[in-house]
């Protein structure tokens, strides 16, 4: 390391000539390093690996986590589907006529959002089921026909199906 | 120097970040001289090999803080070993300063270096080595510490007085005394040395 400034001489006392010439061979012991580089391993312990495998224990938590977040879903999907509750009387019906589809009278979302919903048998006037495409002439407008109503709590029809179409 | 300074600084910062290698070759790069002047300054190896250590020991744990704005680290590391070598005498009580050292003249010595080049001087290395040393570990510390600084470690007045803690004039006024106080010492020794 170069020290020298301005104010230096050019030269230093001779005298000391013979001195620099023995201490320049002179270095701390070696055990002093040694010493040091041993505090510096107990002050600076070696990091673990940032990315590793899981242990037991990091494999059981994240089994854990799975399972939590598989029921978790689970109970999603079960608390969207919507839930048909059916009448003692009509379930016989509905049991009849199991292949027939329902026609949807309201949105989606409102028939799924409903948390009570009944089914309800009932003569449907035919001349109300022409706009669904049930055939409707001169001679069969006054008849009605026998239909499966799904009905909200508060009334309002929210699905239909025809168990009879004569 | 800027270089130095700058590896220094980059070596610190590996140091703090856990890296093993830079505090080793930063040990290595600063241990000698300040294991010398240890030695010079206290005259016992076992003492300097322990001022060495807990130097580098307070710069790993950072008892010692060093500021690369405020200059060289070699000169924190001889700043912090001089001060551990006077809590050291301290506790000791083991000052040793020469009689009537701050009676004498501030004059420099130049002249006593004027044969110096002659081929019996060079025979007579070691033997003068030692009584150099003798002469140093007799002067008062505080006179050691700014001739050791100049003489030894060739560094300025600037340096040795932030080294010390002191102003420049009071440096200048130390060596030249100790410079005096030495010359006196090694008189005799030079006499005898030159007539043999």
């Amino acid at each position: 390391m170069d020290t020298r400034h301005i104010d230096k001489p050019a030269n230093r006392d001779p005298l000391f000539d013979a001195l620099r010439a023995e201490t320049n061979r002179l270095d701390t012991p070696r055990r002093v390093e040694a010493d040091l580089l041993q505090a510096f391993a107990r002050l600076h312990p070696p990091r673990r690996r940032r990315f590793h495998a899981p242990g037991l224990r990091g494999w059981l938590l994240a089994g854990g986590l799975s399972g939590l977040v598989a029921g978790a879903l689970a109970l999603t999907v079960a608390l969207q589907a919507p839930r048909v509750e059916v009448a003692p009387q009509a379930r016989a019906v509905v049991a009849l006529d199991e292949s027939a589809p329902f026609i949807a009278l309201d949105s989606a979302e409102r028939i799924a959002a409903e948390p009570a919903p009944r089914m309800v048998a009932a003569d449907v006037p035919r001349t109300s089921l022409a706009a669904l495409g049930v055939p409707l002439t001169p001679e069969n407008a006054g008849e009605s026909v026998r239909a499966e109503l799904l009905v909200a709590a508060d009334g309002q029809p929210l699905a239909l199906r025809l168990s009879t179409i004569e | 120097m800027t270089t130095t300074t700058t590896t220094d600084t980059d070596l610190l910062r590996r140091m703090r970040s856990g890296a093993a290698d830079a505090f080793a070759a930063l040990y290595r790069r600063h241990q000698g001289p300040l294991y010398r002047f240890a030695l010079l300054r206290c005259g016992s190896a076992d003492t300097a090999a322990d001022v060495v250590q807990e130097t580098f020991m307070g710069l790993l744990t950072e008892r010692f803080r060093f500021d690369p704005l405020r200059g060289q680290l070699q000169h924190f590391l001889f700043g912090v070993a001089r001060n551990l070598i006077l809590k050291h005498e301290t506790a000791s009580h083991r000052h040793q300063v020469l009689p009537g050292t701050d009676d004498e003249d501030e004059g420099d010595s130049p002249e006593l270096a004027a044969d110096d080049a002659c081929p019996l001087a060079r025979l007579l290395d070691n033997e003068a080595a030692e009584e150099v040393r003798r002469a140093l570990a007799l002067l008062a510390p505080h006179y050691r510490d700014a001739v050791i600084l100049y003489e030894m470690h060739e560094l300025s007045y600037a340096e040795i007085a932030d080294i010390c803690q002191v102003d420049i004039g009071t440096v200048r006024s130390r060596l030249s005394r100790g410079r005096a106080a030495l010359a006196k010492r090694l008189a005799g020794w030079r006499t005898a040395a030159s007539a043999a």
